[in-house]
């Protein structure tokens, strides 16, 4: 098929493929051909008149419709809207171009990924349920090869799951999980930038720490959209993890030990604060989806449940490990624990490089790739 | 011709209801026309020229209407409305509201001293609905210069003798005396065999929520087509010159946008067929008026489908250089200080998004057709406000036998299928009444 794409672009033809509108359909653009192709949506969109990118959503929507599957896959634009839904709020046809954007990211997602398993993940009816499962199973299985001696007289977590044993596991998880991301990353450079001719290197290096670092930190973009209240919770959501993420990675050493919960303890304090803000913001957006209170929360497509469910589980089961763990029940706390590693592991290992979760790669390098092909293009210096 | 045979209601006295009641009174029918409004006319009469030849739409019209005014056998109920129709048989029974012109028809001669002389005309004033609000009548006046009668009346919510019981300036200066205070409402009861409805269609209201992005009634050089119509008419409000609202300048740069409220599921899902030559034939008419202005045409699609459009089309980019850009803008910004407007769109042909500055925005409003209550009644109007017909191939036949529409009522359409629909209609009534009536409803009055 890449030969015959590049053929096709030697000799100036577009290579079309029909079906493009059926897979959209399936990932959420249930309403796209309705769209008749007025232009109202890309005015509406508070980043319309920003540089360098094709007029989006229509161009993008247009796409779909013609079929051009390499022109999408090569396009960014779809991670440069961050889903405000004034394009749905004033499309006259209902075509619900912002739903049409989700599902693009969704598209490109498992376009990106090479495994095949964020297919998995966003197509077939069950099958995504059934990877849950088999990766939900793993630390079970784990758990029971080689848990340590439980202790009931009082609570020993880390007797029960040697410290070393977890840590080895975590790094081992985060390395495959950053080493797929990262793959996943030069493929999407490879479809939309394809070389860094014309471009220094040192240059590109200095776009990259101007870029990645602030959009992933601040999701700066959020700010733009007109529900500026989905920016705080964003934020909320991000920063509980990135505390989680310090207490569990690299100081996991300090925090799984047999030593009684302490509340005024830094740790403790950061703790507290991580699930309060996972919890609130999780809650937040969950209720959202339910209700449908805004249109970013209108559709929500099974990866969108399954991402937030996920989440509020994680966080519940983690809050009452650590309850049970101060309260002294050794076997309840040795449960909930075995229950959150559970829950983590397919939350972590199937989110971040194959579905929802791996948008917070792919929103700072979009924008850092959008810059890039700028460069190239001329269109700044 | 005796009128022997039977009588047919025509209700509406546009184009097409008065179409209709030509034909039917040439066939040899009673005819009754009941007009709303104080003259008939229609939409048309506020229409400086129609498309695709630019011929005067007064100069089609009015004949027709004095044509069918002095038809002896058609009468006429003007500023008069039905308010309820009831099938029995042969025979519709139609109640008829008139409403007061405080004037006696009878006597008016038109000559328009008392409009002229009316104090209400400078202050209060009242908004003058056939310019489409721009502009003030007096409280007595007639409806437009070439109305149909041409009589004087009197509104009495602007009329300070009968507001406040001052001023009887038109009674003491009416050559006729045919100033009658005392008119009352009245309700008048006919029998007839048939009925053809025409009573057209109303404009999208441009301030509906979903519309606002385009700012009508907030930014002042923002109008309706019918609006900017009014502009271009030598009978208009600034008597045919184009001055825009704001400052009264002459506008350099015109915007039209296209579909405004038509093809928007929000509004109307359906296209209201003759906004795009509409738009087009305002184009032209603005470039004629003053050549150096600069016309922009934002639509989605240009549907010329009749005979002469697509010509027109043409003539309009080729000979005329109006600009015509596909897409539809969805951001309009004022500038403070020069009430001149910023359009944003998308030109989805080149990709681009764009900017421009115009000096007004003219915003083509789809139509709703415009169904009368007594209809509703008779279940004739579907939840979308949309007449029902007997079958979707035959346009005209309602479910009930000698009951008939035509004109924008029935659907979208431009002048030459409403009066070709409106022939149909009578042919229908008078083909219905010849087979089916046994006792012609004739009463002489």
């Amino acid at each position: 098929m890449q030969q015959t794409i590049r053929r096709a672009q030697t000799q100036r033809v577009l290579i079309v493929k029909p079906h493009l509108m059926s897979i959209l359909k399936q990932l959420g653009a249930t309403n796209i051909s309705r769209c008749f192709d007025c232009g109202t949506c890309t005015v509406s969109c508070p980043f319309s008149e920003e540089m360098g990118s094709t007029p989006y959503p229509r161009t993008a929507i247009k796409y779909v419709k013609l079929g051009l599957e390499d022109k999408l896959v090569s396009s960014l634009e779809p991670w440069l809207c961050y889903y405000c839904g004034d394009c749905s709020n004033t499309c006259p046809k209902n075509a619900e171009p912002a739903e049409i954007m989700m599902a693009l990211r969704r598209y490109l997602t498992t376009r990106y990924d090479f495994t095949g398993i964020s297919r998995i993940m966003y197509f077939g009816r069950w099958r995504w349920l059934l990877a849950i499962i088999v990766v939900a199973s793993l630390p079970l299985l784990l758990a029971w090869l080689l848990k340590g001696p439980v202790v009931t007289e009082r609570v020993e977590l880390a007797t029960f799951a040697p410290y070393i044993l977890v840590e080895i596991a975590g790094l081992t998880v985060f390395i495959v999980l950053a080493t797929l991301l990262l793959i996943n990353i030069y493929r999407m450079y490879k479809f939309t930038v394809g070389s860094l001719s014309g471009i220094s290197l040192s240059r590109a290096l200095i776009e990259f720490l101007k870029i990645v670092p602030l959009h992933f930190f601040t999701q700066l973009r959020l700010s733009k959209c007109s529900f500026k209240r989905y920016w705080y919770i964003h934020l909320l959501i991000f920063i509980g993890y990135g505390f989680s993420f310090i207490l569990f990675v690299p100081l996991l050493r300090f925090t799984l030990t047999n030593e009684p919960f302490l509340f005024v303890h830094p740790l403790s304090t950061l703790g507290i604060l991580s699930t309060i803000f996972l919890l609130i913001g999780g809650t937040y957006v969950l209720i959202g989806r339910l209700l449908k209170t805004q249109p970013i929360w209108k559709y929500s497509h099974h990866t969108d449940m399954m991402f937030v469910i996920l989440l509020i589980l994680v966080t519940l089961t983690g809050i009452l490990t650590g309850i049970f763990r101060t309260l002294g029940y050794p076997i309840l706390t040795y449960a909930l624990f075995t229950i959150h590693l559970s829950l983590a592991a397919p939350f972590l290992i199937l989110e971040v490089p194959f579905a929802k979760w791996a948008h917070l790669a792919y929103r700072p390098f979009a924008l850092y790739f959008h810059r890039l092909r700028m460069l190239k293009e001329g269109l700044m210096t | 011709m005796s009128v022997e045979q039977g009588s047919v209601l025509v209700v509406g006295g546009g184009i097409a209801g008065i179409q209709a009641s030509i034909d039917l009174s040439d066939m040899g029918f009673k005819v009754y026309m009941v007009e709303k409004k104080p003259s008939i006319g229609g939409r048309m009469a506020q229409l400086d020229k129609t498309f695709p030849t630019l011929d005067c739409a007064s100069c089609i019209l009015t004949p027709k209407m004095a044509d069918v005014a002095r038809k002896p056998n058609v009468e006429l109920l003007t500023n008069a409305e039905v308010i309820d129709v009831v099938p029995t048989g042969d025979v519709f029974k139609v109640t008829i509201k008139k409403y007061p012109t405080y004037v006696d028809w009878t006597k008016c001669v038109g000559c328009g001293i008392c409009v002229e002389k009316c104090p209400a005309r400078v202050k209060p004033g009242a908004p003058d609905e056939f310019n489409e609000g721009m502009g003030t009548r007096g409280a007595i006046y007639i409806y437009f210069p070439q109305s149909v009668p041409r009589k004087a009346l009197i509104d009495p919510t602007a009329c300070m003798y009968l507001t406040k019981k001052i001023c009887r300036a038109c009674e003491k200066l009416c050559p006729t005396k045919a100033i009658n205070w005392d008119e009352k409402e009245e309700i008048i009861e006919l029998n007839t065999n048939a009925i053809i409805v025409a009573t057209g269609y109303k404009f999208v209201n441009p301030k509906h929520p979903a519309l606002s992005l385009y700012g009508y009634g907030v930014y002042k050089n923002v109008y309706t087509n019918l609006e900017f119509e009014r502009l271009l008419d030598s009978r208009g409000p600034t008597g045919g010159v184009l001055l825009r609202r704001s400052d009264k300048k002459h506008p350099r740069r015109i915007v039209f946008i296209q579909c405004v409220g038509s093809r928007d599921v929000r509004i109307n899902p359906y296209c209201s067929a003759y906004c795009c030559m509409g738009s087009i034939k305002q184009a032209v008419l603005a470039k004629e008026h003053e050549p150096e202005v600069d016309v922009t045409i934002l639509y989605i699609d240009i549907r010329a489908f009749g005979k002469g459009f697509q010509e027109f089309y043409e003539r309009a980019k080729t000979e005329f250089n109006i600009r015509f850009v596909r897409g539809k803008p969805s951001k309009i910004i004022e500038v403070p200080d020069t009430k001149n407007l910023i359009v944003v769109y998308e030109d989805t042909v080149r990709r681009t998004v764009e900017r421009m500055e115009a000096d007004m925005i003219v915003l083509a409003l789809g139509i709703i057709p415009n169904p009368p209550p007594f209809l509703e009644k008779l279940g004739l109007v579907e939840p979308s406000g949309k007449v029902r017909v007997k079958n979707p191939s035959d346009p005209i036949e309602t479910p009930i036998e000698g009951i008939y529409v035509a004109g924008m009522l029935a659907g979208p359409k431009d002048i030459p299928d409403s009066i070709a629909q409106a022939s149909a209609a009578a042919m229908k009534a008078a083909e219905y009444i010849k087979r089916k009536v046994k006792v012609p409803a004739v009463v002489v009055r």
